[in-house]
């Protein structure tokens, strides 16, 4: 190998280390602080190095909170706006993909709309419907309101993909007797997969990181997901960091582990379609 | 009774008319080539038999009921795509057995979950398992059977599409252009082997495409459309020497047939308007005619020997056999460099004859292998 390949690959690697660091760090530092004193980040200062010996110091403080319940909550918010923006998302981008309807382009510029328009501004009206309907204080209800955003994007991205399957494949399985809902299921779904594992980190991430509308609807504090109970955290007069630490570093790790579980789907996904295979 | 029958089937997309009044009979067990230039419509036709495309009028009918509005299930047809059209997150054996699968379908499995634990529990079901193994036999896909449909060649692709149509044991196989896509050699063989097939299976077969080749020494007959319309519906062999028209004439064979403007008047026969030909027999009665003749049916001579004269514009050496592009010497503006398509005639010849580019020549012809055709119509005379 020549000298300036082996200097091009040296830079190479010091470039993808930096990056490595500047993105671990962040994770790094929580687990430090999280594993630091009070004393320590309020008086003397933060010890670099993690100090694993503070561990039954941090437990003892993270169970004074149903930190456990609170990431359930998260869990089944994240979960169930995932799967209900997958199932109503792969049937919109179905018909807005296959079918010629009037009202098509309308409907595509409704659910463009949604994107458009920020979860701030509609929540004092969805506040005023969730009352009507009963919804206020409930899961079910936050569901059905992160759905609301997440539904569009998956419904696009699901679209997009199948408008790149050929139709001759549809109709080779509609000759073969398939019928018509479950070429969708069968044959449309498992060919467009990277897609839906894209449109589904997306919803699933919208439902984890859910904070305005948790926080404003839900006000038992069994409902909470984690990340309105790590706001609660922070008091008037005092901020346990530690203990903010900790639990925003049990949040995480979930999030990180399905992110890594389909994160080769995703790569595929975003890259489907650009390459004529 | 027909297998099928058109009576005035029309499909228009807006203002846009692709088939215009079709009218025919496929009979029952015979191999039926729609043949055409791309966009004549006969790819909308094979869809409208399959139940994929909506008639615009008239009836289609399948043994004797209209079947306007049936839906593809109920017509009972297999249907090969030209893009093979498989499904490529399944594996051959999963792609033969997809329609034995669907026959068994059940609502439930409708369920994304159900229908893969249905799937493999109906893959092993002793008479889809061995119905599949006896087909992947008979198209020597054995070896595939657990490979995945990009990992196969474009033959190998081809033969399990035909394996997926052959299945079900439908009474129609539609075949939408199926050899385009494999490479000259391929297709040479792919075509004897579809021609086997049809004879060993004995059911109808509507095949489309624009190969005349294909069309030629596949069909048991042979319907040529062009522009949604039908120009001639016939044996391949009546459709090569007795073309209706000038474009089927144009059309089929391949070069095609030699057609020249004619005059007949008081002194006999005048070809392209100056080259007057003792032509020996009776000639048509019109004035203005086109003067049709096949290139094997011209004979090639020395300068001064034949009836036309001529100079070699084009020598296309083919091994057994050799074309040559000739240009009528009318006498008169032959040396102007100016060269319509008319103008240059075709001699096929078996064996070299040695012609070079430029060299005077002369060709000859029997009377009775003329076709007369009409000026305005194009449409045969004799």
């Amino acid at each position: 190998m020549s000298f300036n390949k082996l200097t091009l690959k040296f830079l190479r690697y010091l470039l993808i280390g930096v990056l490595v660091v500047l993105a671990g760090f962040p994770v790094y530092w929580m687990a430090a602080t999280a594993l630091s004193l009070n004393s320590e980040l309020y008086g003397t200062g933060q010890v670099v190095w993690p100090q694993p010996q503070n561990f039954p110091e941090l437990m003892l403080e993270l169970g004074q909170v149903p930190i456990g319940l609170w990431l359930f909550n998260t869990l089944l918010i994240a979960a169930g706006g995932t799967v209900l923006s997958l199932t109503l998302g792969s049937l919109a981008g179905y018909a807005l993909s296959r079918f010629r309807f009037h009202g098509k382009g309308v409907v595509g510029f409704l659910l463009f709309m949604t994107q458009v328009v920020p979860e701030a501004l509609i929540l004092v009206p969805l506040y005023a419907m969730f009352i009507t309907f009963g919804l206020l204080n409930s899961l079910t209800g936050l569901v059905l309101a992160n759905v609301g955003f997440s539904l569009p994007v998956a419904c696009f991205v699901l679209k997009g993909a199948m408008d790149a399957v050929p139709y001759e494949i549809e109709e080779s399985a509609i000759i073969d007797n398939c019928p018509r809902f479950s070429v969708l299921t069968m044959i449309i779904l498992p060919l467009i997969m990277p897609s839906i594992a894209a449109a589904a980190v997306v919803a699933f991430f919208a439902g984890w990181n859910e904070f305005l509308f948790a926080s404003t609807f839900l006000m038992d504090r069994g409902n909470w997901p984690a990340s309105v109970g790590l706001a609660s955290f922070v008091g008037q007069y005092e901020t346990p960091m530690s203990a903010v630490m900790g639990a925003a570093l049990v949040f995480s790790l979930p999030a990180i582990v399905f992110f890594l579980l389909i994160q080769r789907k995703i790569v595929a996904g975003l890259t489907a379609g650009a390459v004529k295979g | 009774m027909p297998a099928l029958t058109f009576t005035n089937v029309s499909k228009t997309f807006g203002d846009n008319t692709v088939i215009n009044a079709f009218s025919a009979d496929i009979h029952d067990g015979e191999f039926l080539v729609l043949l055409g230039p791309s966009g004549c419509g006969k790819s909308t036709l094979l869809r409208m038999i399959a139940g994929l495309s909506d008639i615009t009028s008239g009836d289609l009918l399948f043994n004797g009921d209209i079947a306007n509005d049936w839906e593809p299930k109920k017509r009972g047809v297999a249907f090969v795509f030209q893009t093979y059209a498989l499904y490529p997150h399944m594996t051959v054996r999963e792609n033969i057995a997809f329609p034995l699968i669907m026959d068994a379908f059940r609502k439930w499995y409708h369920l994304p979950i159900v229908n893969i634990v249905a799937r493999h529990r109906l893959m092993r079901r002793p008479d889809i398992a061995e119905r599949t193994l006896r087909i992947a036999q008979q198209l020597e896909l054995e070896s595939l059977l657990d490979r995945r449909p990009a990992s196969l060649s474009g033959g190998q692709r081809q033969r399990v599409a035909l394996a997926r149509a052959l299945v079900r044991n439908p009474s129609l196989y539609l075949l939408d252009e199926p050899l385009s896509n494999l490479d000259a050699k391929l297709r040479t063989q792919m075509r004897s082997e579809i021609s086997a097939l049809h004879h060993k299976v004995g059911k109808t077969f509507v095949y489309v495409t624009h190969d005349q080749v294909e069309a030629m020494t596949m069909a048991s007959r042979i319907i040529v459309m062009n522009k949604g319309i039908v120009q001639q519906v016939d044996t391949p062999d009546e459709i090569y020497d007795r073309p209706a028209n000038t474009f089927v004439a144009r059309f089929v064979g391949s070069p095609p047939m030699n057609l020249i403007a004619a005059s007949v008047g008081d002194k006999g026969l005048k070809l392209s308007g100056k080259l007057a030909v003792e032509h020996g027999t009776a000639l048509p009665s019109q004035r203005e005619v086109t003067f049709g003749i096949r290139p094997e049916k011209l004979s090639l001579h020395a300068a001064g020997e034949g009836r036309l004269p001529a100079r070699v514009t084009v020598v296309e050496r083919l091994g057994a056999e050799t074309v040559i592009g000739c240009r009528l010497l009318t006498g008169e503006d032959d040396q102007s460099g100016r060269l319509l398509e008319t103008d240059l005639v075709f001699v096929r010849v078996s064996g070299n004859p040695k012609m070079q580019i430029g060299e005077p020549c002369s060709l000859d012809y029997r009377a009775e292998d003329v076709l007369w055709f009409d000026v305005d119509t194009g449409q045969r005379l004799s």
